[in-house]
């Protein structure tokens, strides 16, 4: 393996998008294109992103270990922190424009999108697996329970988990 | 329902270094669940428990985290270390928040390829996410709260836009599907406008 090419097309598939599946494109190309990867890993480590803690764009992490071991994996971290760090500049920009009231207006507007958008692609992936009755009721008890505060994410997660693989 | 607490609630001091670190290892450990769960128990631990954000200022944050190339949640986790620790609260922030949940995802990643075939593991795999699904609108009502809370106050005409402005963009991207930063150029501009028409008319007033 060619580290240093690796991390190229890791950073530029990170630097170049947004979000945590937004390298995907461009990750897929490269990887399947050189032979490093095969489209089942793709299809793991998408949804061991969405399983294990911190941001689904962790799933680049577990890629890169599945192809590369844990340099790859160790690579590709530093390749997922250093395009966000360019945030800073943003919020340069924003301390000269914050006391306009169109600028409250913009963020607003943007968490709204967010909000709706987010909301709209987890329906679909989730109605999109064939969610029955059972699949609804679990989402709509840990609905109700994150909003109460009463139990930890981790709990509800958990007993959703052996829920499903007691009944499974 | 109640709409989540705002700003009116009294807020801490920032924290110290060290509190802010196991803050975000902790967050690291636990948010089992992926993005949706980290976003959850970033509001539970920052703005709920410790109060050291207000909920306006963590939504201020997350729309300016869309912007950077990369995860968002990574450039939310340097905003909010900047804002309550300067420089070395970004360092921490970083290391404390992707460091844990890094390693598990490659313990884990190291585990599951033995296992992802079984039915069970399918069937526990469909559940969690259905409880994740759960959580993340949890997540997504606390954040739009206090936006709708305050729209309340500017008037029936701006509570309006806001809601069109959130169902408008979940339908338009359901129907076209265009590029999502489209979506948030066009719900920035709608809010920026509503803003400043109603701050002119209260001027007037």
């Amino acid at each position: 393996m060619n580290w240093l090419l690796f991390f190229w097309v890791v950073l530029k598939a990170v630097l170049f998008s947004t979000g945590g599946f937004g390298p995907l494109p461009s990750l897929h190309a490269d990887f399947i294109a050189r032979g490093w990867a095969s489209e089942r890993q793709f299809t793991e480590a998408l949804a061991i992103g969405q399983i294990t803690p911190g941001p689904n764009g962790l799933w680049v992490a577990s890629l890169c270990y599945l192809v590369a071991g844990v340099p790859g994996a160790i690579l590709s971290c530093v390749a997922l922190l250093l395009p966000p760090l360019s945030i800073l500049i943003v919020q340069l920009v924003y301390a000269r424009i914050a006391d306009r009231a169109a600028t409250q207006g913009a963020l607003d507007g943007v968490v709204l999108v967010i909000v709706g958008f987010n909301v709209m692609v987890l329906a679909r992936l989730f109605f999109g697996n064939g969610a029955d009755l059972r699949l609804v009721a679990i989402a709509v008890i840990s609905a109700a329970l994150a909003i109460s505060r009463r139990v930890s994410s981790v709990v509800i997660v958990a007993v959703a988990a052996l829920v499903g693989f007691v009944f499974g | 329902m109640p709409y989540p607490e705002s700003s009116a609630e009294p807020q801490a001091p920032p924290p110290t270094i060290r509190l802010l670190f196991f803050a975000w290892v902790k967050i690291g450990f636990t948010s089992f669940g992926g993005g949706a769960v980290s976003q959850y128990l970033i509001q539970e631990s920052f703005i709920y428990k410790r109060k050291w954000l207000s909920a306006e200022e963590y939504a201020n944050i997350i729309a300016m985290s869309q912007i950077a190339p990369g995860i968002n949640l990574i450039a939310n986790a340097i905003l909010i270390g900047k804002r309550l620790a300067g420089w070395p609260g970004i360092l921490v922030s970083l290391v404390g928040f992707v460091l844990p949940s890094a390693a598990i995802t490659v313990g884990i990643s190291a585990i599951y390829a033995e296992f992802s075939a079984l039915p069970r593991v399918q069937s526990a795999l469909a559940t969690a996410f259905a409880a994740i699904f759960g959580i993340s609108l949890a997540t997504n009502w606390r954040n739009a709260g206090p936006i709708f809370a305050g729209n309340r106050k500017r008037g029936p005409a701006a509570f309006g836009v806001a809601l069109a402005i959130m169902i408008g963009s979940a339908l338009v991207y359901a129907v076209f599907g265009p590029a999502v930063v489209l979506l948030y150029l066009a719900g920035g501009l709608c809010g920026a406008f509503a803003y400043r028409h109603s701050a002119g008319k209260k001027r007037k007033d």
